[in-house]
């Protein structure tokens, strides 16, 4: 009766949209016999949500029940009751188990936590597995040696020799965690994964694959040349291109692992091999992972054996190919590398010339792919080369290619190239390109689609940077006015932030002579859209001024608009009144401020929470109310240092 | 009694988070007792922007508001057919219920043909519902909803807007204002023609429609309702247009669809009229939002792991 109530308090019961995290309370109540009666009930719910809720919750409930109970009662009843339900239930099951460990004793008495687990391994939906997997992991990390070689193994070699595919693909993933710690057993380890690896079904040769790498990783080197080796191998060379692919990841954790004089000797073969698979799905991961591969071999290497294999990859006829190979030319700047130290580019381990010589080829080459994607991808690569050649060798070998993808069709190669001037800038200046940017810039912001355009004015502020007032003023200030009318509202509010960054980068005095003449012009437009533009347009870009300048220039403006005949105009005049009141009250001349406010702004608002609009009146109030607020506020601080004991509290 | 807080649900609604179904029904409850109060034509002041079918594509709703601009800083017009069709007719038609009921200044709903419990079972608003709550109440909670649904609207006097198009039992607007429109949409009459009727560019009377419900009509029938009620244009939808808007009978009569890429495959502009002050009439055209091209698969249990991508 007692959970019935508990229930009916939270809504109606047919109400499968409640939020079910209204039952998540921090409280002592979550230890409530009744609260954990209704959790266990509601195990056995019709309703998946409250199945899963429960189970969620299953610490709480392992917690009132004690370590006994757990281990006798709820963990058999969970592997029997639940294994069939939905594969959400499952989930969260998986990932609830090894939170458990405590609650049934400890690590001695963990391995109750197997059965379930076992069956979850088993199931069809993969996700569930590979949770299944993880919560193994994490259970086999606490248990001992012994407990590892007796019960652990034989749930190993039970899920090992099951006639459905699903078991075997997820033992893979138990034999790194559990290598080190069984020394006794390390040769069976090493011949049942053997087996998995030759296995019959393709699934289970990919798991087994995708495992071998943290498998590798818990060996010693001689095991590493022994063993780990030919399983890699025959990964390399089975006939299953999704197999083969996965020997690329396998082939990065051995070279780590490895010496040069054998990395030169076992893996160089392959990694040729592989670089020229006929399957393109494999020359792509080798695209992909190109740098990564170029780390782990080793400047050396890379620089006599791997750059003939990058060009054939980057003229691969596979589009996908080129554009993950292209990806991997620069990687990051060097001053993105300074500050944040991330990957190195392919270019990087390769001398100056040897780039100029074999790469740029390349890079003159992909500038003119058919496919824009991979265009796209050289076209952000292209200026972290920049920094690579240098102040001389950058204006001769890359600034023909930046102009050139400057005009190409494709917008988001263009985009591309934009968004990278700040690079390109370090090492060449930007008059160079200005001449071609001005009018790549142009173009893309007439572009049709306008979320295009919109990213064009999202670099507006960087080009600004880049390029000096002056030369910005010429041409681009009147754009960057122009696209406060523009037809979409998304490209007028960024056009408003806009003018806001820019107002930033040139000052105050740019603003006040450029921008804020230009937005007034629109401040009597006969089409409302471009008066509301303006209004939000000063309320923003109030946000960089000075009280002084507010109060001279943006305040009367916007109290002019009040008395526009749209309302919605005028309850856009209470919100921004609504803003500027607090800027305002930021200054340091309180008594001048003050007087505006008190003789302008607080009347305007007045008057507007008597207007004949409701929406009007609604916001002019709430303006009015949160006015009120902060003024009593600072009353309490003024008054607080004089008196403590503050009577008044107008909250 | 639940408290609403609208503004809350506003905020859910942005995130296209289903509402509970409890106060789904409040909802349309207070939406009922607002609706009550218009008369069968509503007469509003520009400025506003007309909205044609969205049917349940809750991307381009939104997309809408990115063109137009949001809701209350621009007032808005929808001309019908909010559901059906489309995946998300629930979330689309739960926002903009709460819209009209936050700001019923600013937002006026016309009922379409959609907005009917016949047609919502064949064309997928009904399912809908009963896959995501579980039970058909909140079908039924938003089906009464719009029997309370206004047939149309005239704006500044001059400009008549309604789902589908004219009656030949309608002259004067005083004839739609003594409909008994609080029911479900019946199959012939002056209620259903005005939600089922289409213009025919080759005729100029009323003729049989090939949908089996509302007539056809001409440009006579045009120019004659235009004279007697002495307005100047007429606004509709109803229609699907490749550009995402019409002009009929020399500027007389407009359709305009905001439904892009209708059903996920047409491949249609869709577009919005914005109309002014001083009665001046702006189609802005767009295309389908990004978000209709993301899997709705990607949301759940797996993963994107590349390597799928092989199998």
């Amino acid at each position: 009766m007692e959970v019935d109530t508990i229930r009916s308090n939270n809504d109606n019961d047919n109400n499968n949209n409640m939020s079910i995290t209204d039952m998540e309370v921090d409280n002592p109540e979550d230890l409530n016999g009744y609260y954990v009666a209704s959790l266990i009930d509601e195990l056995k719910h019709d309703d998946v949500q409250y199945r899963l809720n429960s189970v969620n919750k299953l610490p709480i409930i392992a917690e009132a029940l004690g370590q006994d109970r757990t281990r006798d009662e709820l963990i058999p009843f969970l592997h029997n009751d639940l294994i069939g339900d939905e594969d959400e239930v499952l989930l969260a099951l998986a990932e609830q188990l090894p939170k458990l460990i405590d609650s049934v004793g400890g690590a001695s008495n963990a391995t109750c936590l197997l059965p379930p687990l076992e069956s979850l391994a088993a199931v069809e939906e993969s996700a569930v597995r590979d949770k299944a997997v993880w919560a193994l992991c994490e259970i086999a990390k606490i248990l001992s040696p012994e407990q590892l070689m007796e019960n652990f193994i034989l749930m190993m070699k039970r899920l090992s020799s099951c006639e459905w595919f699903t078991s075997r693909t997820s033992v893979a993933g138990l034999y790194a965690v559990i290598y080190k710690k069984c020394g006794p057993i390390q040769t069976e380890l090493q011949n049942s994964f053997a087996q998995l690896i030759q296995d019959e079904s393709p699934m289970v040769r990919r798991a087994a694959a995708k495992a071998l790498s943290d498998f590798t990783e818990q060996m010693t080197p001689t095991e590493v040349l022994d063993i780990s080796l030919p399983l890699f191998q025959k990964v390399a060379t089975d006939d299953q291109d999704s197999v083969r692919l996965l020997a690329v990841e396998d082939m990065i954790t051995i070279a780590k692992m490895i010496t040069q004089e054998q990395k030169i000797e076992h893996l160089l073969p392959t990694f040729n091999t592989l670089a020229s698979d006929s399957s393109w799905r494999v020359k792509y991961m080798i695209a992909n992972k190109f740098v990564e591969l170029a780390e782990a071999f080793g400047e050396t290497i890379v620089r006599k054996q791997f750059i003939s294999a990058y060009i054939n990859l980057i003229k691969d006829s596979e589009a996908e190919v080129r554009t993950a190979a292209a990806g991997q030319i620069s990687g990051k700047s060097k001053k993105e590398m300074k500050e944040r130290k991330e990957r190195k580019g392919l270019a990087h381990y390769i001398d100056k010339e040897a780039v100029i010589e074999s790469l740029l080829p390349c890079v003159q080459e992909l500038v003119n792919d058919n496919n824009e994607y991979t265009r796209a991808a050289l076209a952000k690569e292209v200026s972290g080369l920049a920094s690579i050649f240098g102040k001389e060798a950058t204006p001769e070998h890359l600034l023909p290619i930046f102009l050139q993808l400057l005009r190409d069709d494709s917008p988001d190669v263009r985009l591309n190239v934009i968004s990278k001037l700040d690079e390109l800038n370090d090492v060449v200046g930007v008059e160079s390109l200005s001449q071609s940017l001005l009018p790549a810039i142009m173009e893309l912001s007439e572009e049709n689609q306008w979320r295009i355009r919109l990213q064009i004015i999202e670099y507006m502020p960087v080009i600004a940077r880049q390029l000096g007032e002056n030369i910005f003023d010429a041409k681009l200030t009147e754009l960057c006015m122009s696209w406060l009318q523009d037809k979409v509202y998304a490209i007028r509010e960024a056009a408003t932030v806009n003018l806001k960054n820019l107002a930033h980068v040139f000052g105050n005095s740019w603003t006040k002579k450029t921008a804020i003449p230009q937005i007034l012009s629109m401040v009597h437009d006969e089409n409302y859209i471009h008066r509301m533009t303006t209004l939000f347009a000063l309320t923003e870009i109030a946000k960089v001024l000075s009280p002084d300048d507010i109060k001279e220039v943006i305040v009367p403006t916007v109290v002019s608009l009040s008395n526009d005949s749209i309302p919605n105009i005028r309850f856009n005049v209470a919100k921004s009144l609504e803003e500027l009141i607090p800027l305002l009250q930021q200054g340091e001349q309180k008594s001048q401020e003050d007087e505006i406010i008190k003789n302008t702004m607080e009347p305007v608002l007045e008057k507007l929470s008597q207007d004949t609009d409701k929406d009007v009146r609604f916001f002019a109030q709430k303006a009015l109310e949160r006015d009120q607020m902060n003024k009593s506020q600072q009353q309490q601080t003024t008054t607080t240092t004089e008196n403590p004991s503050s009577p008044e509290a107008k909250l | 009694m639940v408290d609403l807080d609208l503004d809350a649900c506003l905020e859910r609604l942005y995130k296209k988070q289903l509402l509970a179904e409890c106060v789904l029904r409040e909802i349309c409850e207070r939406t009922k007792e607002l609706l009550m109060r218009e008369s069968n034509v509503v007469h509003i002041r520009a400025p506003v922007t007309v909205v044609g079918d969205i049917h349940g594509q809750y991307y381009d709703l939104i997309e809408i508001f990115r063109i137009g601009g949001y809701c209350p800083d621009t007032n808005y017009l929808f001309l019908g057919d909010y559901v059906d069709r489309g995946l998300y007719s629930i979330e689309t038609i739960s926002l903009l219920t709460v819209l009209k009921l936050r700001y019923p200044e600013r937002v006026q709903l016309v009922r379409g043909n959609h907005e009917s419990r016949a047609v919502t079972q064949t064309y997928g608003f009904y399912t809908e519902c009963m896959r995501k709550y579980g039970s058909q109440q909140v079908w039924q909670y938003f089906t009464d909803m719009f029997d309370f649904l206004t047939l149309s609207v005239v704006i500044d006097n001059s400009i008549f807007c309604v789902h589908g198009g004219l009656s030949p039992t309608i002259h004067v607007l005083d004839q739609i204002r003594i409909i008994d429109r609080f029911r479900e949409i019946p199959h012939e009459g002056a209620m259903a023609d005005l939600v089922w009727s289409d213009p025919d560019p080759d005729k100029e009377e009323f003729s049989i429609s090939a949908r089996g419900a509302g007539y056809t009509f001409g440009k006579l029938v045009v120019d004659r309702f235009l004279h007697l009620n002495n307005m100047d244009h007429i606004l509709r939808a109803h229609q699907l247009c490749n550009a995402g808007y019409q002009v009929l009978f020399d500027d007389k009569l407009s359709t305009v669809w905001s439904a892009p890429n209708y059903c996920y495959r047409c491949g249609n502009l869709a577009s919005i009229l914005e109309v002014g002050v001083n009665g001046e009439r702006f189609f802005n055209v767009f295309d389908a939002a990004p978000e209709n091209d993301r899997n709705p698969q990607q949301a759940q249990l797996k993963e994107n792991d590349p390597i799928d991508y092989f199998l």
